[in-house]
Order: structure tokens, then C-alpha cells, then sequence
């Protein structure tokens, strides 16, 4: 494109010139709005983002300080706590990959009805977090189904969300319920992929089951394997706050809360928005870090 | 998509070896399935009910709760103030990102490469980077606790995929089509009503369908844009419900079942659309 309208008065090989530049004209106002949209809606608040970040500010007037806010991020033992809590929910991301593993090479055996489930295990994906968080909330709730099945056999109830370790559990619980059926259905579009004749050859050379899923699925889907990885890493420390809120709003204490509701606690319970700025910065930093190295993965198994 | 299923058909097969399989599948989907059987189910009980024989059939089916939800806790309002949002911050997403898509797809736009790469890059700002700044914009310009703030920020977010999403698929669109309809005089809006939307009608009901969970589903920005109580969505709503009765498990059940109703319907009766969607998720 850059090359035709570097000729505006030669035009095409067909149009007039004038032609051509009102097409440009009315190209650029097609996209315009939507591009004003998004620069003022999305580019422009990370800009903005930035320059809170640096300031001390209750939303009406700004103080510049410059690097204040991330020093007392660093210092703040609160922080630290909190992004050990997302290195726990880390535990999520093996768990939710290798059911969705174990679920995709299953529907890649194409039984009977494999379209139906492919629906089925796409159903979490169409709930909203409130929708499964509070669900999830109510199974383990003091009157819940989980406790109301202990009874039957005689158990106390269990108060599950006053402890952090067991709510954390139930979290990662609702985490791999929800995820892990897109992700097979991620990782069943890569099977679908791999050349049949590899398995065919495979086939010929007497391979069994296993040998044929370990030394030829795997292999051949490790692009794959590896977007769906990052992706649950991004997410378990971007986009936990949906869960959290609805189920234990972070407590008890600061047990259950990630980083980023912790953003929003600052954000909108403190007197400071510089700090939870500052929080959401960090945030986009290292998320864009771990892209980064995604796009490296993805270079390398172009390569090969 | 067709051509794979012929190619997958030929290999399904029914022998016996195979019933395993299927088997573990079965329970896989159970799992999926019985939660929300169980929510369903006891969403149409009273409390006292459920908790003499929780697994069991309703020995009661009513539909208080639901009477209860609507009537005391404004749950019905909150269905329509989320219903009116979604719509239209859908239809405002189709519009805009039809006219960029279109000119990103087919016209000869200046500085094209680099608006679409300012598109895409968008697309990974992750969203607690957003509520800050957003929220601090939204009251500069008196748009908070007003609708018209919440649809601008749900089309400003929906936005970048939308573009990306019509701009791949108005490219299938072959240009003879449009050339021609040109040489018969047809302008802009012309080519763009009867040949661009009809030819990208699948690609408009998959991204319509998306947009709208989307919108529908979203907690945090319709938990702080929104927050006088008549006015309150959808999903704010069954959280604080959610929060209030602990105990009433029947009752936040309802809540539960009528903010998935719409997206189960959707599931139901677009699968075939949200799936397409899903192909195109994975090719980003």
C-alpha cells in the first residue's frame, strides 16, 4: 500500500489519480473514530498510568515524586506477601495444562459425540468469573454441597474460606475449572495440525499408544503447549481480581489477595492512587517481559 | 472447517477398544456439567428444602426465589440496565470497527501498518493497568455512575479485537465484488450495506456474539463506573447478593442461574458462531 501512494498523480495502472485520493481520504475517516477510540481509551491510560505513578495524588491534584511510590512498593511487606500468593496460584497453570492435555488428546481420538463435547468443555469459557467464583463460593460454602456430602458421611463442616490456604486451593479449584476446557480445545486445533502421515508413519514402525504421545503429540505441539503456558502465567498475574472479589475479597487477612486486587484496593480504599499506579505499572512491565519471551519460544519452533 | 470435518469423520470409529475414551470424557464433561445441575436445580427450591435432602430432587419446586430476587433485591433492573449496556455497546463496536475494518482491509488508508500495529499492540494491555487512569478520566468528564461511561469503556476495551477480527475477514471478501459494484457508481455506504455486510455476515454474528459476553460478563468496570443502586448491572449485582447471603444458598443460586441464563442460551443456539470465534482467538 505504501508503494501506490507514493504515486499519487501516476496512479494505478487503472484509476485516475483523484480516484485514488479520495479513497484515501475516505479510508482514513472509516478508521479514524475507531482509532481515536482507542488511543484515547486504552493507549492514552497507560500513558496517563505512567504519570500517576510518579505523583502522590487523591485524583485532584498531583504532587510529583518521582520515583517515591515504586521505592515504598519495594519496601512494602504487604507487596512481597502479595506476590507470593500469585507464585502460589502459579500451581494452577501445570494442573489446568495437563488436564487439558489429557482432555484434547482424548478428543482428538475423535469418538463418538467428540463435537458435543467440544461445546461442553467450552461452556466455563461463556460464564462470567462472578458467575463460577460464586459458585464455587457456594459449593464450599458452611451450608454448601461439599460440606452437605461430608455430612452425609459424618464430617464437621468445614469452614473453607477462613483459611488461607484451603480458600487459595479452592481459587486454583475455580481457575482449573474454568480454563482448562478452551485450552484443550487450544491444543486439540494444534493436533488437528500435525501432518497424519507422521502418525501414520509412526503407526507402521509399530508404535504404541503412549510411545506415539510422547515422542510424536507432545513434540509436534510444543508451540502450542508453550502459548498456552504463558497465557495461564499472564493470567494467573493479571486477571485473578474476578475471582478474588467474589470469593474471598482477599481475605483472610491478605491470604488470598493477588496483585492485581491489590491494585484495586488502592486504588479505590486509599488515599494514595499513586501506589496502586505505581502496582499497575510493575504489572504491565513484567507482563510484557513474559511476552517478550513468548515471542522468542515462538521464534525458536518457527525455526526447527 | 468443513473439509477437516469430512477428513475427521472418516476416522471416527465405534469399536470397542474405544469406550474407554469416551468414557473418561463422560466424567470429564460431568464435571462441568453437574455443577451447574446442582445450581439450577436448587435455584428452584426453598431454603429449608434444600437443606433437608441438598442432592436430591426438590421436594418443593418454587420459583420464590426468583419472586424475591426480582422483587426485593432489583435483580430484574440490573438484568436490564446489563442488557441495555451490552446491546449497545455491541452495536456501537460493530459500526466502528466495520468502517476500520473495511478501510484497513480494502482501502488504500495512510498510515495503515502502522495503525493496525497500534491495534494489536493494545490488545495486551492487561486491564488492571486501565482502572486507575480510566476511572480518574471518566470523573474528569462527569461519566461516572452514567451508563454512556461504562458503553464507552466496554467499546474503547472491545474495540481493538473487533478491528483485528473484521479486518481479517473483510479481506476474504474478493475485491472483483467491490470493484464492480464501484464501476456501477456505488459509494462508500452503498458498498459497505449490501456487499460488506452481507459477504461478512458470519464474521459479524461470531464477533457480535463475543462482544456481547464480553460486555455481559465484565465485573470490575460495572462494579466501580456504576455504582448508584438503581442503576447497578447485572454481574455487581449477584456478587453483592452472593456476599449478603452466605447461608441461602438456594436463593444466591437464582441470582447465579439468571446472569448465565443468557450466555447458556447463546452457547445453545450460536455454538456454531463462538466456535468460529475461537479459531480466530487462537490464529492471534
Amino acid at each position: 500500500m505504501g508503494a501506490a501512494s507514493a504515486a499519487p498523480t501516476g496512479g494505478g495502472p487503472r484509476r485516475p489519480g483523484s480516484f485514488r485520493r479520495r479513497d484515501r481520504i475516505i479510508g482514513l475517516l472509516a478508521v479514524l473514530p475507531a482509532f481515536l477510540v482507542v488511543v484515547g481509551f486504552m493507549a492514552f491510560p497507560v500513558a496517563f498510568a505512567l504519570y500517576i505513578s510518579f505523583t502522590r495524588t487523591n485524583g485532584l491534584t498531583y504532587e510529583w515524586r518521582w520515583f517515591e511510590n515504586y521505592i515504598a512498593l519495594f519496601n512494602d511487606p504487604i507487596v512481597l506477601q502479595v506476590f507470593l500468593n500469585n507464585i502460589t496460584f502459579l500451581i494452577s497453570v501445570p494442573l489446568v495444562i495437563f488436564i487439558a492435555v489429557l482432555v484434547s488428546v482424548l478428543l482428538f481420538e475423535r469418538v463418538r459425540g467428540w463435537k458435543f463435547f467440544r461445546v461442553i468443555f467450552f461452556l466455563p469459557n461463556v460464564l462470567s468469573v462472578a458467575v463460577i467464583g460464586l459458585m464455587f463460593r457456594n459449593a464450599f460454602g458452611f451450608n454448601g454441597a461439599v460440606n452437605q456430602a461430608l455430612g452425609l458421611f459424618g464430617v464437621e463442616p468445614i469452614q473453607f474460606f477462613t483459611n488461607g490456604t484451603t480458600a487459595i486451593a479452592i481459587i486454583i479449584l475455580a481457575i482449573v475449572w474454568s480454563g482448562f476446557g478452551i485450552q484443550s480445545l487450544l491444543l486439540l486445533s494444534g493436533l488437528t495440525s500435525i501432518n497424519p502421515a507422521v502418525f501414520e508413519a509412526a503407526a507402521i514402525d509399530g508404535a504404541g499408544w503412549w510411545k506415539r504421545l510422547w515422542y510424536i503429540t507432545l513434540p509436534n505441539i510444543r508451540r502450542v503447549l508453550g502459548f498456552v503456558f504463558i497465557i495461564n502465567v499472564i493470567y494467573t498475574f493479571s486477571a485473578l481480581f474476578g475471582f478474588v472479589f467474589v470469593m474471598t475479597a482477599g481475605g483472610p487477612g491478605f491470604d488470598t489477595t493477588t496483585i492485581d486486587y491489590l491494585v484495586y484496593l488502592r486504588a479505590f480504599s486509599a488515599t494514595n492512587l499513586g501506589s496502586g499506579a505505581a502496582l499497575a505499572v510493575l504489572i504491565f512491565i513484567f507482563i510484557g517481559v513474559l511476552t517478550v519471551i513468548q515471542n522468542r519460544v515462538f521464534a525458536l519452533g518457527k525455526e526447527d | 472447517m468443513a473439509e477437516e470435518d469430512v477428513i475427521i469423520s472418516k476416522r471416527i470409529s465405534s469399536s470397542w477398544s474405544r469406550w474407554p475414551i469416551f468414557g473418561v470424557l463422560v466424567l470429564v464433561a460431568l464435571t462441568i456439567v453437574y455443577p451447574l445441575y446442582f445450581v439450577i436445580i436448587s435455584s428452584f427450591r426453598p431454603n429449608a428444602d434444600y437443606l433437608q435432602d441438598p442432592f436430591g430432587l426438590p421436594g418443593v419446586w418454587s420459583l420464590e426465589n426468583y419472586a424475591s430476587l426480582i422483587n426485593t433485591y432489583g435483580v430484574g433492573q440490573a438484568f436490564m440496565n446489563s442488557m441495555f449496556v451490552s446491546i449497545t455497546s455491541v452495536v456501537c463496536i460493530l459500526i466502528l470497527a466495520s468502517l476500520a475494518g473495511y478501510a484497513l482491509a480494502k482501502l488504500p488508508v495512510p498510515g495503515k501498518k502502522q495503525m493496525t500495529a497500534i491495534f494489536v499492540s493494545v490488545m495486551l494491555i492487561p486491564g488492571p493497568v486501565l482502572i486507575i487512569p480510566i476511572y480518574l478520566m471518566l470523573a474528569r468528564l462527569g461519566l461516572v455512575n452514567t451508563f454512556a461511561g461504562l458503553i464507552l469503556v466496554y467499546i474503547a476495551t472491545g474495540l481493538p479485537f473487533a478491528t483485528f477480527f473484521l479486518t481479517l475477514s473483510f479481506r476474504g471478501i474478493p475485491d472483483e465484488v467491490i470493484e464492480a459494484a464501484r464501476i456501477d457508481g456505488a459509494g462508500f455506504f452503498r458498498i459497505m450495506w449490501s456487499i460488506i455486510v452481507p459477504m461478512g455476515s458470519s464474521g459479524l454474528a461470531t464477533l457480535a456474539v463475543l462482544q456481547f459476553l464480553g460486555a455481559w460478563n465484565e465485573l470490575i468496570f460495572a462494579f466501580i463506573v456504576v455504582t448508584d443502586p438503581s442503576m447497578r448491572l447485572l454481574t455487581p449485582t449477584l456478587a453483592s447478593i452472593g456476599e449478603r447471603f452466605l447461608t441461602d444458598q438456594p436463593l444466591v443460586s437464582a441470582g447465579l442461574f439468571i446472569t448465565a441464563s443468557i450466555p447458556l442460551l447463546l452457547l445453545l443456539f450460536a455454538s456454531k458462531y463462538i466456535m468460529q470465534g475461537l479459531q480466530v482467538g487462537v490464529s492471534r
